[in-house]
C-alpha cells in the first residue's frame, strides 16, 4: 500500500470466539476491514449454556 | 555464588485504557527499574518509560515502540541492541513558531548536556492533522488526518542518516475538558496516548526502525491539586527529553529472516523470553496472547483500568500478582529456576 493512498479506519467489532488459538481468529475477524494497526480486545462477555464467550475488538486499521 | 543468566521479561502496560499505575506520565517506571533488577533484561514500550521531561536510563532496559514490541512477541522481529541511535527529529507543521523553538532548544540540550546524536530536524511539509476519539470502551484512540505526510519525513530522515525518529505532532488544546481535568486529578485515561500510538506505529510499521513520538501543547495553567503521577508532564515545555533519551539506546529492530544471517551480533528473540508482565485486566492485545500461545509464563498484576478482559475470560493460564512488587519477586523466582507455585500456601496439587 503506498504512502499517498493510506487512510485510517477506526473499526469497533464483535465475534464469538472458537476454540483454539486466539491470535489468528482475531486476525481473520479483522482482515475484511483491512490491514490492522493496532487492535485490543476491549470486552469479554461470557458465552450463555457452554457456548464461546464473545469478544469486543477496538482497532484501527489501514484501509 | 554466581549470580543467574538473565531472564529477558516482556513488560506491558497498554497506553490509553487509565491503568492505575502505568497509565499517566511515565509512572511505570518504579515498576520497570524493579523489574530490569530482578530479571537482568527488561523489554518495554515508551509509555511505560516516558515521563516528558523526566526519564531513567538503564542498560537492562530495552526501549521497543509498541507496534514493534507486538512483532518482536509474535517471533517476527529480533532486538539487537547497539550503543547508540542517531535520532532524527520530525516536526509538525502544524505547531507554532514560539513552540518549535521550545522543541529545538530541547534538542540542543539533549546534545550538548547529555551527548546524544540527533539529526537532521525536519518539519513535515504539511500540518499532520492529529485528532483525539474515545473507543467504545472509554479507551482513547484518535488518528491523524495526513499519514502519507508523515511517512514522507519519516523517509528523508532515513534517508538523511537519522536510526531513529522522533516526532512531534501538535496535539489538538483542551484546557477546561473534563476528560483531561479527570486525569489531572489522577482518575482519568490519558487522552493523547491513541493518537501517539497511531503515529508511532505507523512509522515503525512502514520504516523498520525504532520511533516513538512527544505531543506538543501549550502549557497549562497551575493545578495545586495535580496528581504525582501527571506531574511529570507539568515540569518543562515540552514532552520531548524522555523520547529522545529513550531512542537514543533503543535496539535496532531486526526482521526475522535478517537476524538469522546476522551471525555474531547477540540479537534478543521472543524464544529467549522467560516471562511477561501486564496488568490482569488488559490481557487482551497482542503482545500478551503471542506470547501465551508461545508458553511463555504470563503474570498478571492487579492494576486497574477501564478493561475486565482477565485471564479467566480469555482461558489463560496466568500467575496473579497483587502488586508489581510481587511481579518481581515472581519473575525471579523464574530467574532462579524456583517454581512459583511452591512460593504459596496450600501448596498446589501434584503436577
Amino acid at each position: 500500500m503506498s504512502a499517498a493512498a493510506l487512510r485510517l479506519q477506526p473499526v469497533t467489532l464483535q465475534f464469538r470466539r472458537a476454540p483454539g488459538p486466539l491470535l489468528a481468529q482475531i486476525e481473520a475477524a479483522l482482515a475484511p476491514h483491512g490491514q490492522p494497526l493496532r487492535w485490543a480486545i476491549t470486552a469479554v462477555e461470557p458465552g450463555l449454556a457452554g457456548s464461546c464467550p464473545l469478544l469486543t475488538l477496538e482497532a484501527v486499521v489501514l484501509a | 555464588m554466581t549470580a543467574s543468566r538473565p531472564l529477558p521479561t516482556l513488560l506491558v502496560i497498554p497506553t490509553g485504557i487509565g491503568c492505575e499505575l502505568g497509565g499517566y506520565a511515565g509512572d511505570g517506571l518504579p515498576a520497570a527499574r524493579l523489574l530490569a533488577a530482578a530479571s537482568g533484561c527488561l523489554i518495554t514500550h515508551p509509555n511505560v518509560m516516558n515521563a516528558a521531561s523526566l526519564y531513567w536510563s538503564d542498560r537492562r532496559i530495552h526501549y521497543v515502540e509498541g507496534w514493534a514490541l507486538d512483532r518482536f512477541a509474535a517471533g517476527e522481529l529480533a532486538l539487537a541492541p547497539r550503543a547508540s541511535q542517531r535520532v532524527g527529529v520530525l516536526l509538525d507543521a502544524g505547531i507554532e513558531p514560539e513552540l518549535v523553538l521550545r522543541h529545538r532548544q530541547v534538542i540542543d540540550a539533549c546534545r550538548a548536556s547529555l551527548g546524544i546524536p540527533i539529526g537532521p530536524v525536519l518539519t513535515s511539509e504539511l500540518p499532520l492533522g492529529v485528532s483525539l476519539q474515545k473507543g467504545a470502551s472509554g479507551s482513547s484512540w484518535g488518528t491523524i488526518a495526513r499519514p502519507d505526510v508523515l511517512l514522507r519525513a519519516g523517509e528523508q530522515l532515513v534517508a538523511a542518516g537519522a536510526t531513529a525518529i522522533a516526532v512531534v505532532a501538535r496535539f489538538p488544546e483542551d484546557p477546561e475538558s473534563e476528560a483531561l481535568a479527570a486525569y489531572r486529578a489522577g482518575s482519568g485515561v490519558d487522552a493523547l496516548a491513541g493518537a501517539e500510538a497511531v503515529i508511532s506505529h505507523l512509522l515503525v510499521r512502514h520504516l523498520g526502525i525504532p520511533c516513538a513520538h512527544a505531543p506538543a501543547l501549550l502549557p497549562l495553567p497551575l493545578d495545586p491539586a495535580l496528581d504525582p503521577r501527571a506531574a511529570a508532564e507539568e515540569l518543562g515545555h515540552t514532552f520531548l527529553p524522555c523520547v529522545l533519551v529513550g531512542l537514543s539506546r533503543a535496539p535496532d529492530l531486526v526482521p526475522l529472516v535478517d537476524s538469522l544471517m546476522r551471525g555474531t551480533a547477540p540479537l534478543l528473540h521472543a524464544a529467549q523470553l522467560g516471562a511477561v508482565v501486564a496488568p490482569a485486566g488488559a490481557l487482551g492485545g497482542a503482545a500478551v496472547l503471542a506470547c501465551a500461545e508461545r508458553g511463555i509464563p504470563l503474570i498478571s498484576v492487579a492494576n486497574p483500568c477501564l478493561l475486565e478482559v482477565n485471564a479467566e475470560a480469555l482461558g489463560l493460564v496466568a500467575i496473579p500478582a497483587s502488586s508489581y512488587a510481587e511481579a518481581a519477586g515472581l519473575v525471579l523466582a523464574l530467574r532462579e529456576g524456583i517454581d512459583p507455585a511452591a512460593l504459596t500456601r496450600p501448596l498446589a496439587g501434584p503436577a
